[in-house]
């Protein structure tokens, strides 16, 4: 019941949340010098395309109306026309979608199934090689460039070695894209039984996924080494001790003391991860929304950045909402 | 009666074991940290670099001979050249002029910024009245901003104001303030429980003043230690922004511009381009980073290892 009194209050709190976010990202396109209508138009947008524009976001009209505009439009999925593709912003979101999320989704998941082991190995066998060294990699990892190493990585295996294919994007341009049920190229690949597509699709995943994971997967061992650690030191640990239980079971108490935060700090991953996509597409040459992103940003198509940035800010706001939720399944301590 | 005079009862000064004075005991604190120290080699050498870089460059960092063009490492071209003919060596080092000021400047405007409004939402927190409304307000205000990938919102404020240095500045100092803020509240919240915030209050200075003059001073560490690994960051995002082309423009020499110019050539196995500025970045926020951790420890005993 308090849960659900919890949950009620913070999807409640969403929509102002929302509400500013689109109100930011509403006037981010009025920062520019110039008639708004003509930037969205593009360069080579005729009189009457730009007419048409100035009439859709209603540019003659007071501001708080072209925000209701605005609202409008996003609502009914409008997020107008990106000139450098002639499509419809959202056609060419929905397409880029599922790549991204790929490669987030992936990340996220191997490291939390990797990161959360050695997180907890670390703290339980403290002061030694394991400590030492993963106190070097999380510096290192948090200082060297997710895009650089993606580079070094493609010179090593796929320059020198040959191992793994080059940053092509997805998929071999000799192999057929498989029937689009997810969008996912390997997941559509295995799902419909084409064996060498998914194969072909999983090679050309295996260096941007890694680069990720190697970068960020850091925020997860170090994180739910420190929480592991604050609790095995807990009173109640201590108690348990004393009480002659065995170190597995103190173990498993510890651990679920700790999942809240590191279910928090799996919220903060996804929000990094956004952000890093945009450059690891960008280097892999992925054809998801961050290269579609930052294509749009370098030839001053605006629309899709607008969109990409609103959808960007909606997607960490869920996430964290959801994120927030979980914490308070798990303890309902804290505070309403 | 003679008058003895009576027996000098001081104390004798304390032997000069304290006359170390602080900045002895910080010598001694880095001397069993070889990370500390590599980290504050590594910030002085960018502090050089920047001031003195392009001077001490063997060739001009913007001078391209495309004959020359993808040269390995040679002692001629100590890190070879890209594929224009530009002196790898010479823009390594040039780089830091415009990274290094891009990040201090950055860092300070979002640390002074960052420092105050951390010091109104934290002391006004809890209470009645207009300075509740503030704090409520800033924190709001914090999260909004936080809830945008850094990166793409710098991405997006960088495309709507313009690519210019400044515009760069300002994204990154925008989106910096947030950390100072909250660092600074946690601090505070603690600072004003303390003995010496009711005594000036009893003392009749009002609650303004005790929150500038008194809180905010004290409250100044853990913003400080931050300053360090911030500019690491702001390096980083420099870099990440330039390599997509939405950071500083193409000639001038910029690590993260230099290795989008050497990355097509990674694939063709021709590493140094895009390796070195790479190596470069990483070596330096790992310095900063270094010297950030060390600052904190420092200031904070507890949390010696």
């Amino acid at each position: 019941m308090r849960f659900l009194r919890y949950a009620a209050r913070r999807f409640l709190f969403l929509i102002p949340q929302l509400f500013v976010v689109s109100v930011i990202v509403f006037f981010l396109v009025r920062l520019l010098p110039g008639d708004p209508a003509y930037l969205m138009a593009g360069q080579f947008a005729t009189k009457d395309q730009i007419d048409q524009i100035r009439t859709t976001m209603g540019l003659d009209k007071p501001l708080y109306e072209q925000y209701a505009l605005y609202v409008q439009h996003v609502l009914r999925g409008d997020f107008g026309m990106s000139w450098r593709s002639s499509h419809p912003v959202i056609d060419d979101i929905k397409q880029r979608f599922p790549a991204t999320m790929e490669l987030v989704l992936l990340t996220g998941c191997i490291s939390v199934v990797l990161g959360i082991p050695i997180g907890v190995y670390t703290a339980v066998a403290r002061k030694g090689v394991a400590d030492r060294g993963l106190f070097i990699y999380g510096m290192l990892a948090g200082s060297i460039p997710d895009f650089w190493l993606g580079l070094i990585l493609i010179l090593i295996f796929f320059a020198f070695l040959g191992w793994l294919p080059g940053p092509i994007g997805q998929l071999d341009p000799s192999m057929e894209i498989p029937p689009r049920i997810t969008g996912m190229i390997a997941l559509d690949a295995l799902l419909s039984g084409q064996w060498a597509v998914f194969q072909s699709a999983v090679a050309h995943l295996v260096l941007p996924v890694a680069t990720l994971t190697l970068v960020y997967s850091t925020l997860i061992i170090k994180n739910t080494r420190t929480t592991v650690e604050e609790m095995l030191k807990s009173d109640f640990v201590e108690y348990g001790r004393a009480l002659g239980l065995s170190s597995l079971t103190l173990l498993r108490y510890a651990l679920r003391n700790a999942l809240p935060p590191v279910v928090t700090v799996v919220g903060i991953l996804f929000w990094f991860l956004l952000g890093a996509a945009v450059l690891v597409e960008t280097v892999f040459a992925w054809g998801g929304l961050g290269q579609y992103a930052v294509e749009s940003v370098v030839s001053s198509d605006y629309a899709p950045v607008q969109a990409f940035v609103l959808l960007a800010a909606v997607f960490t706001t869920v996430v964290f909402l959801l994120v927030d939720l979980a914490y308070f399944a798990i303890d309902p301590r804290i505070k309403t | 009666m003679t008058t003895q005079p009576l027996p000098d009862t001081r104390k004798q000064p304390a032997a000069p074991t304290q006359g170390r004075g602080q900045f002895g005991s910080f010598i001694a604190f880095s001397r069993g940290r070889p990370g500390f120290l590599f980290g504050l080699v590594i910030v002085a050498i960018t502090i050089f670099l920047a001031c003195f870089g392009a001077i001490v460059a063997p060739c001009d960092p913007e001078h391209a001979i495309p004959e020359a063009g993808l040269l390995p490492p040679s002692p001629v071209h100590l890190l070879g050249t890209d594929v224009v003919g530009m002196d790898i060596f010479s823009r390594v080092i040039s780089a830091p002029r415009i990274d290094l000021t891009i990040a201090l400047v950055s860092t300070l405007i979002a640390f002074v910024c960052g420092v105050f409004l951390g010091v109104i939402s934290g002391y006004f927190a809890s209470g009645r009245g207009i300075g509740r409304v503030g704090s409520e307000t800033i924190m709001r205000g914090a999260d909004i901003v936080q809830a945008f990938p850094i990166f793409i919102f710098a991405l997006a404020l960088v495309c709507f104001r313009g690519p210019s240095t400044a515009n760069v500045i300002s994204a990154l100092a925008f989106l910096n303030i947030p950390y100072f803020l909250r660092v600074t509240r946690g601090a505070v919240f603690q600072v004003r429980e303390r003995p010496f915030v009711e005594a000036a209050r009893c003392a009749g200075n009002t609650e303004r003043g005790i929150a500038f003059t008194h809180v905010m001073p004290n409250a100044l560490g853990p913003a400080l230690a931050n300053i360090s690994p911030s500019i690491g960051f702001a390096i980083l995002l420099t870099a990440g922004l330039s390599f997509v082309g939405a950071g500083v423009p193409k000639p001038t020499p910029e690590w993260g511009s230099m290795i989008s110019i050497g990355a097509p050539n990674m694939m063709t196995g021709q590493w140094w381009s895009a390796l070195f500025p790479g190596l470069a970045l990483g070596v330096t926020i790992l310095g900063y980073a270094l010297v950030g951790d060390g600052i904190l420890e420092f200031m904070d005993p507890t949390r010696r290892r």
